[in-house]
């Protein structure tokens, strides 16, 4: 044991040494693996249900079991049931859906890897108010600000139109954060200073020598500025109107309140949109979102951290 | 932080990439506070006067209170729930290291995927006794209409399970990566002194973890607070009524669009917005999670998790 580490060990008033290394009992091992492995599964059983209940009838899903897969083609009916409803709008949602995600998630990215990299390998001034300014916006939740978001955007006459979405959800305090912390300690200093000495001008200092050390940077942002967007309902609920500039989320709300799929207050229609139908819109939204957490475990736990220094 | 000061060269590309970034803090958050604080004090059907009575009006609405109780009710379970069970969860994971765990790990971080419109349906089924994929335990616990479980007292347990399961296994992982950090120096020397798992969590990692539990405390504790979705589709979507102004953002949001009443709901948003800045406030200065931020530390001593 070192002596910081005894010094630690008594200012965490560990009690007194034994001597001897104590083994858990193999009941309570066997007891807390049952545990995680009860939680896990109970964490399954939702996403199982939403990617399965397409594959049946609306009638199946009353008689068989929760976990029976139908078929194949359930899918493909489901879809072209909600193909009906008012003339394909749900291929417009998802159109929407990628391209305003994409939007965001190219500016918030550009945005905030611009900014983290001119903080950390530049002397502007006021950076200390710019880093404090940041970090209260990215501890901020973003709806807190929607009503006057509102006010401002119908100011410029930007409601309803998709940009008032992208360029607020563009904003990315946490991104611009994470790409400070990145490259103030994954690139030395001395790379910079070398590279000026080389003749590089601020944009090569950023294109030539940050940019191409900034893959795992950039995938950590890109990341991040998807699952924070992909699936938002409340910002474009307030500023987009229309259905026409719906996104998969608020298409999927819309489903609910006219349609009696889920909804015993809506009476009969003509577009046989139930179940199965609104579970597939469903799973359009959350697969997408499992499979980037899937692949980007290591990802968001490193973003998380990030801001974690020590000495 | 790079030190670059003897460097007098002129800085205006710099500025000119950071232009971008400024802008949309600017616009999209330092302006937009401002806006709603001149809101406020417009004259409007509830404040005929104007003034900074707005916000005294807005408190004495008759919807308010109502919606304090439930906000209320709902983060005392949900906040407590979440700390206690993701560090518990966290914690149970990091006894021993086995390589299955990663499965166990994956499995955990699937709910966060289902969250906002998407949770309202799936748990909309989960609840509904004929349909649901769990209809063993509901049936267990007598609950065989769904009249007996979609009540409006029911609705801040309902609403605390949903937002839990969409924000738990994410924490669960992320604390789990903060457990890491641990040196294993110090695990070891507590394992050689003969600490038994229980005080190694208690004595050992979790003083070691503290900042991230008040920095997860905060985000948890601030999202919680602006609850909307869930109840508004809830309400508007499935059973009509249930949950009508049953959240602040859900008044703030009929406030503006129902009555027109900007300076109201402007004046709710920036009494939600006080506890989230001081939250914020209380992690920045008070713990030393960012205070690499604040150049405290010198570079040539600083190493940062993950990257």
């Amino acid at each position: 044991m070192t002596m910081s580490t005894n010094g630690l060990l008594k200012k965490l008033r560990v009690s007194k040494p034994s001597g001897k290394v104590r083994h858990q009992h193999p009941f309570s091992t066997f007891a807390v693996t049952t545990w995680l492995v009860i939680f896990a599964i109970l964490s399954l059983i939702p996403m199982i249900w939403l990617v399965l209940a397409p594959s049946k009838t609306d009638k199946e899903l009353s008689y068989r079991s929760p976990y029976a897969f139908g078929s194949f083609k359930g899918y493909w009916n489901a879809w072209k049931h909600l193909r009906y409803f008012d003339n394909g709008v749900i291929g417009t949602w998802l159109v929407n859906s990628i391209w305003y995600t994409a939007a965001i998630v190219i500016i918030a990215t550009v945005t905030a890897s611009l900014a983290g990299f001119v903080i950390s390998a530049s002397n502007v001034k006021f950076k200390k108010t710019f880093l404090i300014s940041t970090l209260i916006m990215m501890l901020v939740p973003p709806v807190a600000l929607v009503i006057p978001l509102f006010v401002e955007m119908d100011k410029v006459h930007l409601v309803d139109n998709p940009w008032s979405v992208i360029l607020i959800s563009s904003l990315y305090p946490f991104g611009a954060f994470l790409a400070y912390i990145y490259y103030t300690t994954s690139i030395p200093a001395e790379l910079y200073e070398s590279a000026r000495l080389d003749g590089c001008n601020d944009f090569k200092l950023f294109s030539k020598i940050a940019l191409p050390l900034s893959t795992p940077l950039i995938s950590l942002l890109a990341f991040f500025a998807f699952i924070g967007n992909w699936a938002n309902y409340f910002m474009p609920y307030v500023m987009l109107p229309s259905s026409q500039h719906y996104t998969l989320p608020l298409g999927l709300g819309f489903l609910f309140l006219s349609t009696p799929a889920i909804n015993p207050g809506v009476g009969a229609t003509s577009v046989p949109i139930y179940k199965p139908e609104i579970a597939l819109a469903g799973a359009l939204i959350a697969v997408p979102i499992m499979i980037m957490f899937l692949i980007s475990q290591k990802r968001l736990i490193r973003g998380m951290l990030a801001g974690s220094i020590k000495e | 932080m790079a030190k670059t000061k003897h460097y007098r060269h002129n800085n205006g590309a710099m500025y000119l990439m950071l232009t971008p970034y400024v802008l949309l803090l600017f616009f999209f958050g330092l302006l937009p506070a401002i806006l709603g604080l001149l809101e406020i004090p417009k004259p409007s059907m509830a404040n005929a006067n104007g003034g900074w009575d707005a916000f005294k009006i807005v408190v004495h609405d008759f919807r308010f209170a109502p919606a304090f109780k439930h906000v209320l009710g709902f983060m005392a379970i949900f906040v407590p729930l979440m700390i206690f069970f993701v560090i518990g969860m966290a914690l149970m994971l990091d006894i021993k290291h086995s390589p299955w765990k990663k499965w166990l790990r994956m499995a955990y971080i699937v709910p966060a995927s289902i969250s906002g419109a998407v949770a309202v349906l799936v748990w909309y089924v989960i609840l509904q006794p004929t349909l649901s994929p769990i209809k063993g335990a509901l049936k267990f616990f007598h609950l065989t209409e769904s009249t007996q479980i979609w009540q409006q007292k029911n609705l801040v347990y309902i609403l605390a399970i949903m937002a839990f399961f969409a924000v738990a296994g994410n924490w669960i992982l992320i604390q789990y990566g903060s457990l890491q950090s641990i040196s294993q120096e110090i695990l070891e020397a507590a394992r050689v002194d003969g600490c038994s798992v229980f005080q190694m969590a208690v004595r050992i990692k979790i003083p070691l973890i503290s900042k991230y539990i008040i920095y997860m405390s905060v985000l948890v504790f601030a999202g919680g607070l602006q609850i909307f979705v869930e109840p508004q589709l809830l309400n508007g979507g499935i059973y009509s009524g249930i949950a009508d102004a049953w959240s602040f953002d859900q008044l703030s949001y009929n406030l503006a669009f129902m009555q027109g009443d900007f300076g109201g709901a402007s004046a709710l948003s920036i009494l939600l917005l006080i506890p989230s800045l001081l939250g914020a406030l209380l992690v920045i200065f008070k713990t030393d999670m960012f205070e690499g931020a604040q150049g405290h530390i010198k570079k040539k001593n600083i190493e940062v998790q993950g990257f």
